[in-house]
């Protein structure tokens, strides 16, 4: 769905995107990660036709965003970050005006702007006047008309910037719900909406590729130390023979009342010694109400990659 | 050219949901009433050469409107989606620059066009109250009406290109107005420096003098040579627009 070669966009001597190659199969909702201003929403703006590379290649369904970019933004339905919308417009005359320029026409036109408002649960205010309207509703306005045309490809960049947690849900969904028939490329800051929604992870820092993964494999090949939490009571020194067992780096306790002990264990990556841990407290009498292993997240990933890039980053 | 037909409803509409529009269209009609009082003024007094039409468009209140329209009438069009980030939002819909360019700049002359109605029902009505007395040359009617639109059709190319150039509309309408003023005083410089200059270069300021073309046209002489320069200049600015708007495409 997208092929995207050694692609390199500069702006006045400031290199915005810097020699990124990656690609996107049909029906992947890929996650497209990187701090503020590394590149993300220049690479989005590139595919979607708006502007072209300084060099390298980049193709949409196909089509030469370059050279063939009328093509490309038929098949792409996009959403800019901030979402710009025609403010003295009401909500429905902004879809029907969009989906006109967009090649729909007459009954076609009208079932689909309705279908795109129910999808986006915009309905209730298609009669008001998008300057009006919360940023919330201005963002699913704008997601209802990246939708409008049914492209094969979705860009988003931010979908779910200045949404309440609620409305977080429902665009997840609604994204979901999109997987078979539509392409998803998103960009995001919220990391657990990437481990929850997204096959693929492709992180870019300074305009530089980083990784290109799925989330899973990503947080497996990571270096930093797994942790295992554990709440114990009983008698004896608990953190030195904690230690002691084969895989565990450091312990550290701490009181959580009534005699309870509340251990974090620094383990070795790709080790899990949570049998060794029960077989312990069950030979020393120690009674356990917690144990459970903490899997190093996508933020962890996130962090630990930009930061060996460039220290200091956040 | 469907496309076309969409932009171009969607600008005549943003025209007139802002009060713009309006404002522009009762200024012009207060000062088209001046203009008109004006030369029943002068053909008050006596006998005179031109015809009610060609005092009408002599007045000075004429050329105070003729500035004032074109920034007005041109300064959002790029300028408010440049500001709005819309023109992002538009350029990755499947339109092409020129559907822009066009239908933003026709949107703009429709509304020019629109201005100029209540001059020519002010002269119907002078014609119906003093029932045919007044003299109106048809050939001077058609002539002003005709210079009027080329030349409108050349300060809005004009004012296209300055909107596109910025994302602020202040400036969008400064450089417009700088613009169109500095070619009219380009064509007034002769009536300044009289005769004292070759015959040959008065001949060269005549091609762009709008004073010039006025007093032809309004007395009924209809020159192609206005016309051509009006026209092609529009065009020039159009092309010059249409490279700015695209300019995101080409510039390093």
């Amino acid at each position: 769905m997208i092929q995207v070669q050694h692609l390199t966009k500069q702006y006045a001597g400031r290199m915005a995107v810097d020699d990124v190659t990656f690609e996107v199969e049909p029906g992947q909702i890929v996650g497209f990660l990187g701090p503020n201003g590394a590149g993300k929403s220049t690479t989005m703006r590139i595919l979607s036709g708006y502007m072209p590379p300084t060099s390298g290649r980049a193709r949409v369904n196909g089509h030469d965003v370059f050279h063939e970019s009328l093509a490309v933004r038929r098949s792409v339905g996009y959403m800019p970050e901030t979402a710009p919308l025609y403010t003295e417009m009401r909500v429905k005359e902004y879809l029907r005006f969009r989906a006109e320029l967009k090649g729909l026409a007459g009954q076609a036109m009208r079932r689909r702007v309705g279908e795109v408002m129910d999808l986006c649960s915009v309905t209730d205010a298609r009669r008001r006047l998008i300057g009006n309207l919360s940023k919330g509703y201005r963002q699913r306005v704008a997601l209802a008309d990246a939708l409008l045309h049914e492209p094969p490809l979705l860009i988003l960049d931010e979908p779910s910037n200045g949404l309440d947690p609620v409305q977080i849900r429902q665009v997840r969904e609604l994204l979901r719900g999109l997987r078979p028939k539509h392409t998803i490329l998103l960009s995001t800051h919220i990391l657990p909406e990437v481990e929850s929604l997204c096959d693929r992870v492709v992180m870019i820092h300074h305009g530089r590729l980083l990784a290109d993964d799925t989330p899973e494999n990503l947080a497996r090949r990571l270096r930093t130390l797994t942790e295992v939490h554990a709440e114990l009571r009983g008698s004896g020194e608990m953190t030195a023979a904690l230690e002691a067992l084969p895989g565990v780096r450091k312990a550290s306790a701490e009181e959580a009342g009534d005699g309870w002990q509340r251990l974090v264990l620094r383990v070795e990556p790709r080790q899990d010694v949570r049998e060794a841990v029960m077989a312990l407290a069950s030979e020393r009498g120690w009674q356990v109400r917690e144990l459970h292993r903490r899997l190093p997240g996508l933020e962890e990933v996130f962090v630990e990659l930009a930061s060996a890039e460039s220290p200091g980053v956040f | 050219m469907r496309i076309f037909w969409v932009l171009l409803k969607k600008e005549l509409r943003a025209f007139f949901v802002s009060p713009m529009a309006y404002i522009v269209l009762a200024l012009v009609m207060v000062l088209n009433g001046f203009c008109l009082r004006a030369a029943l003024s002068v053909l008050e007094r006596g006998p005179s050469e031109g015809s009610i039409v060609t005092w009408t468009f002599h007045a000075m209140w004429f050329w105070l409107s003729y500035f004032f329209i074109f920034p007005l009438l041109t300064m959002r069009l790029f300028a408010e989606e440049k500001k709005m980030g819309t023109l992002e939002t538009l350029f990755t819909a499947p339109v092409r620059t020129w559907q822009v360019v066009w239908s933003k700049y026709a949107a703009s002359v429709l509304l020019y066009c629109l201005l100029w109605t209540p001059s020519a029902l002010n002269f119907a009505l002078v014609d119906w109250i003093t029932a045919g007395q007044v003299e109106m040359p048809a050939g001077a009617l058609k002539g002003s009406y005709l210079i009027l639109f080329v030349m409108g059709l050349f300060n809005l190319a004009i004012g296209c290109f300055a909107s596109s150039l910025t994302s602020n509309q202040i400036i969008a309408a400064v450089v417009s107005f700088t613009m169109s003023l500095l070619h009219f005083l380009g064509g007034l410089f002769i009536s300044v420096i009289g005769r004292q200059v070759s015959e040959s270069f008065v001949d060269i300021i005549h091609y762009i003098a709008s004073t010039e073309h006025i007093r032809i046209f309004t007395n009924g002489l209809i020159d192609t040579r206005p016309l051509v320069y009006y026209t092609s200049f529009a065009l020039l600015f159009l092309a010059l627009t249409h490279q700015v708007v695209e300019s995101r495409r080409w510039k390093p």
